[in-house]
């Protein structure tokens, strides 16, 4: 699975780049794109704003198929307090830019599965596919809105996977 | 070395995507997908003349066909089978409401309502309508072109009916779809107007035409032919007229396989129905989606392969690595 998760992450990654390439964020130096897997970089004492961060959560196998198929389920959460030139009353807006960004970054539903571990990545024999998001409601602390999507994403195990 | 194939469980798919082109009802031809050729195309710019009819929900083929056996010896045994009957329908609900959609979700003629003259006597499917404009020469299924005051007449937002005037002939009419069968002579110059697939909402005008956002469904305009605006449209329970259509479903896998539907003749069995999808499960006392309910009933071509009488072709391309 994990093939799929980075598939996964680097197929939303590059189409956010596309739809929004000033959704950024600036990690240990470095300039990258507004979004990131946490259990792949370094505990975040406070979930950082305006940016995605994927969570993987459960893992499902079927074995009764020609290929085994593997469900990950992924929580993909987001956070915004609005800008500055606002004073923040633009939050909601934010919020829904990230909405929409997200919503985007998920068409189409599928994309080719890659081995990220060689390099440079190869491209394996499946594709990683997708369902529809489901939305959580917008949960309001203080002055910051957040919300997050579950997404179940589906791969076929290749050999020596 | 790695790898180069895998064993491809069942398709999955996410949604069923329909395609319709039209039969020519004067000679009985319908139009053919050749999956071998045609069968990459993308989904949504499909080869001429097909037109999507985008998503759609709950589609379910059934298969009538019956066989039977012939039975010999004592006791009886089969000794083999012969087919008996050769039907099969489809059913499925469409999540729009289009010319195109609302014409298939009917059984008999689909009519445009044709924007009426002033003070003209009211009537149930539409007024005697303004005057129709002439179509120059040149037009294309995006551009009809028209003289400045002709033009001048439209604004960007109108929906429009291209078609020729009608003569009192008998027999199908609409070109080149068929949009109604003539038993006997009519006195309206604008039916074949009003029945008319031609049908487009015009994006842009300009002194010299008006343009289209949408390719008429039937292509350029046939010589002769006269346009008019159109407010909506309307249907019938009741009339004796069947459309026929080619039709394709697509499946797409989600490992890029794809799975064809092709019956090359479709005609409506059923007349108009909806159904009211609640848009939250939580209130199905609330807003509800009104789906068009559409069923078909298949006839048979002849395959020039082998002669062999058919209803359908399904056709399979695999996902690229895929054992088969």
């Amino acid at each position: 699975m994990q093939n799929a998760k980075d598939s996964f992450y680097m197929a939303l990654r590059t189409r956010l780049v596309v739809i929004n390439p000033e959704r950024i964020i600036l990690l240990r130096g470095t300039v990258r794109p507004g979004i990131l897997v946490e259990e792949a970089e370094a505990p975040f004492s406070q979930t950082p704003s305006d940016v995605f961060l994927l969570r993987w959560h459960g893992l499902g196998i079927e074995l009764n198929l020609a290929s085994s198929m593997a469900a990950g389920e992924c929580e993909i959460l987001y956070q915004t307090c609005g800008t500055q030139t606002f004073g923040g009353l633009d939050r909601g807006r934010s919020l829904s830019e990230m909405d929409e960004e997200l919503m985007a970054m998920l068409q189409p539903f599928y994309t080719p599965k890659l081995n990220y571990t060689a390099s440079p990545p190869a491209t394996m024999l499946t594709q990683v596919f997708w369902d529809e998001p489901a939305l959580t409601p917008i949960a309001t602390q203080r002055d910051q809105l957040s919300r997050s999507a579950k997404v179940v994403v589906y791969s076929y195990q290749e050999q020596g996977e | 070395m790695a790898s180069t194939w895998y064993s491809a469980p069942a398709p999955v798919t996410r949604r069923v995507r329909a395609y319709l082109a039209p039969v020519n009802r004067a000679t009985a031809t319908p139009t053919l997908f050749d999956p071998s050729e045609q069968g990459g195309f993308s989904l949504d710019n499909p080869p001429a003349p097909w037109v999507s009819l985008g998503w759609i929900q709950d589609f379910n083929r059934k298969s009538g066909s019956r066989t039977s056996s012939v039975l010999s010896g004592i006791p009886a045994a089969p000794l083999e089978q012969v087919r008996e009957t050769l039907q099969a329908q489809v059913s499925l609900q469409f999540l729009s409401w289009t010319k195109l959609t609302m014409a298939l979700a009917t059984g008999s003629q689909h009519m445009n309502l044709l924007v009426p003259a002033s003070g003209a006597s009211t009537s149930a499917d539409g007024a005697p309508a303004v005057s129709a404009v002439s179509v120059q020469s040149g037009s294309t299924a995006l551009f009809i072109m028209l003289a400045a005051a002709d033009a001048a007449k439209f604004a960007p937002g109108s929906i429009v009916a291209l078609d020729a005037d009608y003569t009192g002939q008998t027999g199908f009419v609409g070109a080149p779809i068929s949009g109604a069968y003539v038993r006997q002579a009519l006195s309206d110059v604008d039916y074949i107007r009003r029945v008319t697939f031609n049908v487009a909402l015009v994006s842009e005008v300009n002194s010299t035409g008006l343009i289209l956002a949408e390719p008429l469904p039937g292509g350029a305009p046939v010589a002769g032919a006269k346009l008019q605006a159109v407010t909506g449209f309307v249907d019938r329970e009741g009339g004796c007229f069947y459309q026929e259509w080619s039709a394709l479903f697509v499946m797409q896998g989600s490992q890029g396989e794809r799975i064809f539907f092709h019956y090359p003749r479709l005609q409506p069995m059923v007349s108009a129905e909806e159904s009211s999808i609640p848009l939250s499960g939580k209130s199905p006392s609330g807003h509800a989606r009104v789906q068009l309910k559409a069923q078909f009933l298949a006839l048979p071509v002849t395959d020039p392969l082998d002669g062999e009488r058919v209803l359908c072709y399904r056709s399979f391309l695999p996902a690229p690595n895929a054992l088969v």
